[in-house]
């Protein structure tokens, strides 16, 4: 059965707060059990992009994924991120483009 | 940067003070990375009022001031500070723009009634415990209780008067075991951040602040029954503000009661009217009761106020399509490519409908 996007909503809004996330840039939204994630993600505390942070950070981004599917009803989960892709089921930084 | 005042009253022993060392240190770190940014300097200077190092908060708080001239914590703070420090008139300089900004704040209201009666100013004095008796039931009853208020009537007389003048104020401690609190919270530690609250919500039972801070530890907690009780609390406290019955709606949300996280959702709309992301997670609920008309509205006023919020303008192509309302949705999704080019679910979404 299909759990209504309202509810999928709340959990997802659950999990970012709780998780180790810097999501003041981050919008979210539930469309028929899909999540769209969107926006800049980042860990608290995160002034650039060492080889460090980026395995923390991709790591994190794994485990949000991971967390953000479990929620009963989570269709799919579709990141449009402007500082990370994923490729190949690999998280990456994102080139900026001009 | 240097910890404030060396010689400042040492008042927290063992665990208390490892964690309020960790605490500051942690937040000198932060001030030395974020110098630009006042509320840094407004939790330094509540960390060092804790401590007794009056100077040193005194500065804190004034360079919080100095970052941002409206920020009325920091200013509230630096006018406890300066009744603590017995320099009346500076704290008297502070409170009366912050009332003019907020006749109806109670709390301040009998804050400025304690500090003209320090003053030796009893008709001021009356004056503003009246105003907080007004301003709130809470005061009401903390006069009768006083016998300061009696069958309708302020009696003021030198002893009730002499009483209320040694009344702690309890606004640095309250608000310090508050951000104890929340930094506990952030760093996962639950049941310690609770303890925390509790203890402010105690010296200042009538603070919204306080109880809506618990409520959100324990719902993103899991005690949703326990969150629910504090939100209520807090919303007891302030019944006009919108995002306390946002929360609430969360609340009933996380344990699946939509009926209830309806109900209140539509109240924080009304309350406030303003916040796209309120109307949105009102459509999210409408929609899921299949009452599409209601969800429309909501998804439309929530692109009014934000055109950019592509999920609204997603749901929106999905309501429509649901409608077979298929020239709407395409144009909803053309506008979501106009903003998002690369954005290929959408485009999918709109290939499968031209």
């Amino acid at each position: 059965m299909l759990r209504e996007d309202f509810i999928i909503q709340t959990n997802v809004r659950r999990i970012l707060i709780r998780s180790n996330i810097d999501y003041s840039e981050i919008t979210f939204g539930t469309v028929r059990g899909v999540v769209y994630l969107q926006g800049v993600f980042k860990v608290p505390r995160q002034d650039g992009i060492s080889k460090d942070t980026e395995e923390i950070v991709a790591k994190t981004l794994r485990s949000l994924e991971l967390k953000i599917r479990g929620i009963p009803g989570v269709i799919d989960v579709k990141f449009q991120l402007l500082n990370w892709k994923k490729e190949r089921g690999q998280w990456t930084a994102a080139t900026p483009t001009e | 940067m240097d910890g404030g005042n060396p010689n400042r009253i040492r008042r927290f022993k063992g665990k208390q003070s490892k964690l309020y060392k960790r605490i500051l240190t942690e937040v000198e770190r932060a001030i030395q990375i974020y110098p630009n940014y006042a509320d840094l300097y407004n939790q330094f200077g509540l960390l060092l009022a804790a401590e007794g190092d009056m100077e040193g908060a005194e500065v804190r708080f004034l360079e919080a001031l100095s970052l941002n001239q409206n920020y009325r914590e920091a200013a509230l703070n630096l006018g406890f500070l300066y009744i603590d420090m017995r320099r009346w008139k500076e704290a008297e300089s502070i409170f009366l723009p912050e009332i003019k900004k907020y006749p109806k704040d109670g709390f301040l209201r009998h804050a400025l009634g304690v500090l003209y009666l320090k003053m030796g100013r009893k008709k001021d004095a009356l004056a503003q415990i009246r105003k907080a008796i007004q301003c709130h039931p809470y005061y009401r009853d903390y006069y009768k209780k006083k016998g300061i208020l009696h069958g309708g009537v302020v009696l003021l007389d030198r002893m009730r008067a002499g009483a209320l003048k040694k009344s702690r104020l309890n606004h640095h401690r309250a608000q310090f075991h508050n951000f104890i609190g929340l930094f506990l919270a952030k760093k996962g530690k639950s049941a310690q951040a609770v303890r925390e609250l509790k203890k402010a919500a105690k010296l200042r039972p009538n603070e919204f602040l306080f109880h809506s801070n618990l409520g959100t530890v324990y719902y993103y907690d899991g005690a949703y029954l326990n969150a629910i009780k504090e939100y209520q609390q807090a919303l007891k406290m302030d019944p006009l503000y919108g995002m306390g019955y946002a929360n609430l709606s969360y609340t009933y949300g996380s344990l699946n009661r939509t009926r209830e996280a309806l109900q209140y959702m539509e109240k924080a709309v009304r309350l406030s009217p303003h916040y796209a992301d309120l109307h949105y997670n009102l459509a999210l609920l409408y929609s899921d009761r299949k009452r599409y008309k209601n969800a429309i509205s909501e998804l439309r006023k929530a692109l009014r106020i934000n055109p950019d919020y592509l999920f609204a303008r997603i749901n929106l192509g999905v309501l429509f399509e649901d409608q077979k309302k298929w020239s709407e949705a395409r144009r909803e999704y053309r506008k979501i490519l106009e903003i998002t080019p690369d954005n290929e679910d959408v485009r999918m979404r709109l290939e499968r409908i031209s």
